[in-house]
């Protein structure tokens, strides 16, 4: 008797938790459902307004009294370099930073998950293109413009984000693995069986395989060709997690070529001492060359709206040498610019967001077959 | 926790009877206790079920289809189930091994021995993996050039199953040896003594009396490995991808990598672990079902007395220290090593010279570092210490009561464990985005993840203490006039506290490195030291990374040892 009513009341007081803390009902507006998050916070897109029409020494002297009054900014971010261009900017300007860091995925979930509930977590997101497009077609980008913005690369600027930086995918190799003047000439050349076993790919570079996919397509392959170059080239293949241990991996030995690293992975590396390289002996490097813009987008829905264009300001001019000193590839191009003369195509955006489980299914599978191919 | 006081007379004067009857010290924990723990689980399992059935059309089955749909699933299972059975077989024998000469023997080092056995736990799955791959890679591995003369090359290939195997199961084997440790110390060592009196071996005891009393936590151990290998993808993204070795997480990790991510599909297959946990958990409750065989603390007192091992103590001594050469120093070397370098690179001259401890200084240099320290220690203690608190009244009303529905609390204490972390850090950030508590956004929603997620662990160590504690124990105090609260807190506790500091310190070690919800619920002030982790590795700091794996093991290891010194001196006391 006694322990059914002591059941009765676990039971009640659970589901009184369990409804309390659920206020509102998932199916409202759940994570697959469309966020539709248009609210407006006129005040920040006053000042955003304002702002994108001011240019010069007004412009920087109207947002450092803005944002000054702001305090602080804060930001979310995937983009692990950006530490750097934060501690100058606070050495600069007398604002508080309060940044997240995740990865790209997280920063994206993060966005959404507040945005639906209203909850104004930050002023302004750093992350990849893919994510930022996501956001912007959910409204929740303000138009970020300016001579700064003017003078990036024309791929990177995207509508309601602007680029900061690129990823630049090329294909790098160990030096004692690879002779000089043993380099692969193409990346068609990696299908070739004497690389059997010595190369890697990695499992989730869907972006830089639909680039590449859409290349040879445009250079008159058919969609069969261009799948079975890439079986093939999976067939000789070591598929790796992750471009830091792909990275590792390829200075300790454990791969001779990788087919789709960071230019910066790879600098970074070579800096320390370690035998890599994606610059051969003679000429340049192995082309094309994939590059896919990081970018930054302001808030609609910021609290410090001032502070976050400040923010935006110095990372598209001082932030630009710092990132550069990371081995990062600008989104301003430079005297000396790392890109210049090179074949470099871009990741069909547009494609990659109207479907991009048809990209993700693809790419799983020509890695998968590839591999059966033995 | 909760302190029992004693109802007020005016008060119960004013209550009608059944109320004074039901509003008892004991009756409000067990509500508290049984409410947390539903209320923990149902909030991400609430969220993964609805997320698997239900999209924006309503019902649907979709995400089954695109989970089991793929003409590889069957070979995917397949190889899934022979690692996790592998692996939970291998540290089911190490873990046992290892726990039963630490407790039940003289053998040497033991101090030095408990800390080693947790080490592959601390460091970072990441780190481990990387190292082994170092070690034991056919192209490149340390292990192969040394054995390369007398065997030839690439003898050893940690990219196979069998590496897998390897790898994961020398990486778990610290859960099962903290199970079988508390389980151990809880045995009365007369039984054993009666055996060899009677005339039966060394190797009869173990298999015959041994064993079998252990059986709970044998079964628990079991049950956890299979479902954490099941799990477990960074093992095989890193050993098997390379091969061509696909396992069924490798589809979770599929589903969930594009937005949306799909989260039915993920779900799906998460629904399918759980079935398989439940049924798990079901035989472990049928196996130590109320029985008293494995009852081996009661009113008899005794003291778990060393065995001696007498002319074996050196030959032990000797194969344990090969063990831990092997599955221990090796990769803590090869991080060490490689801590002092600027990029991996094989052992050479060259590389000796290159060393420095530019690392470790680049380490303290990153301005996180100290508040990350603290608040993964404040949260490794913090959930370590409720979970256990929490789990030692569940094991309570699970084990002992007559409370109707009481599987359902261990049902639900073990659900998360099916739950993946990006799921559960959805979840959380849905509810307390919209609860009018301001969590979100603070330390507590991570306090509230992590004791979720570590609600099975707890569970099933409270759980197989539980079931080594005769029940006459407890009817004595109360025959003796102690109230529930009293037998609970002086006597239950004390018998307990094997298990609960194994789980605790279990606990406390695989807190510093959950990744997966933390990193979508942590906020600017409140970061840990896995994003810390996390953040290095993005980055390709590899050689910092291995710096900042040394420093955890450094700084687990000593907090480890404290614990079990300090446990040491609570309940059952060793000669």
């Amino acid at each position: 008797m006694q322990h059914q009513k002591i059941l009765g009341s676990v039971a009640a007081v659970a589901v009184v938790l369990f409804l309390g803390a659920c206020g509102a009902s998932p199916t409202s507006g759940g994570p697959t459902s469309a966020a539709g998050a248009d609210k407006s916070n006129t005040k920040a897109q006053e000042v955003y307004g304002r702002i994108n029409r001011l240019t010069g020494d007004e412009r920087t002297k109207t947002l450092l009294d803005l944002a000054k009054k702001e305090g602080t900014v804060s930001i979310y971010t995937s983009n692990t370099d950006l530490d750097k261009v934060i501690d100058g900017f606070k050495k600069t300007y007398p604002i508080e930073v309060k940044v997240y860091r995740g990865n790209s995925e997280s920063v994206l979930q993060r966005v959404m998950q507040e945005q639906q509930a209203n909850y104004d977590g930050n002023d302004l997101v750093e992350t990849n293109a893919g994510e930022l497009n996501i956001m912007n077609g959910q409204k929740m980008l303000y138009p970020y413009e300016g001579a700064l913005r003017d003078a990036v690369r024309k791929e990177g600027q995207a509508d309601g984000w602007t680029a900061t930086r690129f990823n630049v995918f090329v294909i790098g190799w160990n030096t004692t693995k690879v002779k000089p003047g043993e380099e692969p000439k193409s990346f068609e050349e990696l299908a070739d069986p004497k690389w059997k076993g010595r190369i890697s790919l990695e499992i989730g570079d869907v972006d830089w395989f639909a680039a590449m996919y859409k290349h040879y397509l445009d250079q008159g392959k058919t969609d069969a060709e261009v799948r079975d170059l890439f079986k093939r080239v999976a067939a000789n293949a070591k598929i790796a997690k992750g471009h830091t241990a792909q990275g590792e991996l390829l200075s300790a030995g454990q791969f001779a070529v990788t087919a789709s690293s960071y230019s910066h992975t790879i600098d970074k590396a070579a800096d320390q001492g370690a035998p890599v390289s994606w610059h051969p002996a003679s000429g340049t490097p192995i082309q094309p060359i994939v590059i896919r813009p990081n970018g930054v987008a302001l808030m609609k829905t910021a609290t410090h709206p001032a502070a976050a264009m400040l923010f935006v300001d110095y990372e598209l001019s001082e932030g630009q040498k710092i990132l550069h000193e990371s081995f990062r590839v600008g989104s301003i191009p430079t005297a000396n610019d790392p890109l210049a003369g090179l074949n470099a195509i871009s990741v069909p955006e547009k494609e990659m967001l109207d479907d991009p489980k048809k990209w993700d299914a693809l790419y799983e599978e020509v890695v998968q077959s590839g591999q059966e191919v033995k | 926790m909760i302190t029992a006081s004693p109802t007020v007379p005016a008060r119960e004067r004013a209550m009608p009877g059944w109320l004074r009857r039901v509003a008892t010290p004991k009756t409000l924990i067990i509500v508290v206790v049984a409410g947390l723990i539903g209320y923990l689980a149902l909030v991400p399992l609430y969220y993964l079920i609805w997320g698997t059935f239900f999209d924006a059309n309503g019902f649907t089955m979709g995400g089954f289809a695109r989970a089991y749909g793929d003409p590889r699933v069957g070979g995917m299972i397949g190889n899934s189930l022979w690692f996790a059975i592998g692996a939970a077989v291998l540290s089911l024998a190490v873990g046992t091994a290892l726990a039963y000469l630490n407790v039940r023997t003289d053998v040497p080092f033991k101090g030095l021995f408990f800390a080693a056995s947790i080490i592959p736990l601390i460091i970072p799955g990441i780190l481990y993996t990387i190292s082994w791959i170092f070690l034991a890679s056919p192209d490149i591995g340390l292990l192969n050039k040394l054995i390369e003369p007398v065997l030839g090359p690439g003898f050893f290939d940690v990219f196979t199953v069998w590496g897998m195997v390897w790898v994961e199961g020398l990486h778990l084997s610290p859960i099962v040896f903290l199970l079988m440790v508390a389980a151990f110390r809880s045995m009365d060592p007369s039984l054993e003594e009666s055996a060899l009196m009677s005339g039966a071996s060394r190797w009869q005891v173990f298999r015959r009396i041994t064993v079998p009393l252990t059986r709970p936590a044998i079964v628990a151990a079991v049950l956890i490995m299979v479902v954490r290998s099941l799990e477990s993808f960074e093992v095989p993204a890193l050993l098997g991808l390379q091969n061509g070795i696909y396992v069924f997480t490798s589809r979770i990790y599929f589903v969930l990598r594009s937005y949306p991510p799909d989260l039915a599909a993920a779900g799906a297959l998460a629904v399918g672990l759980l079935v398989l946990a439940v049924i798990g958990v079901a035989i472990s409750n049928l196996v130590g079902r109320s029985s008293k065989n494995y009852q081996t603390v009661t009113g008899k007192g005794f003291r778990p007395r060393p065995m001696e091992l007498g002319k074996w103590r050196p030959v032990m001594g000797g194969a344990i220290v090969v063990y831990f050469f092997l599955t221990v120093v090796g990769p803590l070397l090869v991080l060490l090593y490689t801590s002092l370098l600027k990029f991996y690179q094989a052992p050479s001259t060259e590389a000796f010279a290159s060393m420095s401890l530019d690392n470790y200084s680049e380490l303290f240099h990153i301005s996180d570092a100290t508040t990350a320290l603290k608040n993964s220690l404040l949260l490794g203690v913090g959930s370590a210490t409720l979970v256990m608190a929490l789990m030692a009244v569940g094991a309570w009303m699970v084990v002992r009561s007559r409370i109707p529905g009481r599987q359902l609390v261990d049902y639900f204490s073990f659900t998360p464990l099916v739950v993946p972390g990006l799921v559960l850090g959805l979840a959380l950030s849905f509810v307390y985005l919209r609860s009018p508590v301001p969590i979100y956004g603070t330390i507590f929603i991570l306090l509230i993840a992590y004791c979720t997620r570590y609600m099975p662990y707890g569970m099933r160590y409270a759980v197989t203490s539980m079931h080594q504690i005769s029940s006459e124990l407890e009817e004595s105090a109360q025959v003796s006039g102690a109230s529930w609260w009293q037998t609970f807190r002086r006597v239950l506790l004390p018998l307990l506290s094997p298990g609960l500091l194994a789980g605790w310190i279990y606990i406390l070690v695989v807190s510093f490195r959950e990744l997966s919800s933390s990193i979508l619920l942590y906020s600017p002030g409140n970061e840990v030291l896995s994003i810390l982790i996390f953040e290095q590795y993005e980055n390709g700091q590899f050689t910092v990374l291995a710096a900042l794996g040394v420093v955890m093991v450094l700084t687990l290891a000593v907090l480890v040892v404290i614990a079990y010194k300090l446990g040491a001196k609570v309940g059952l006391r060793q000669d």
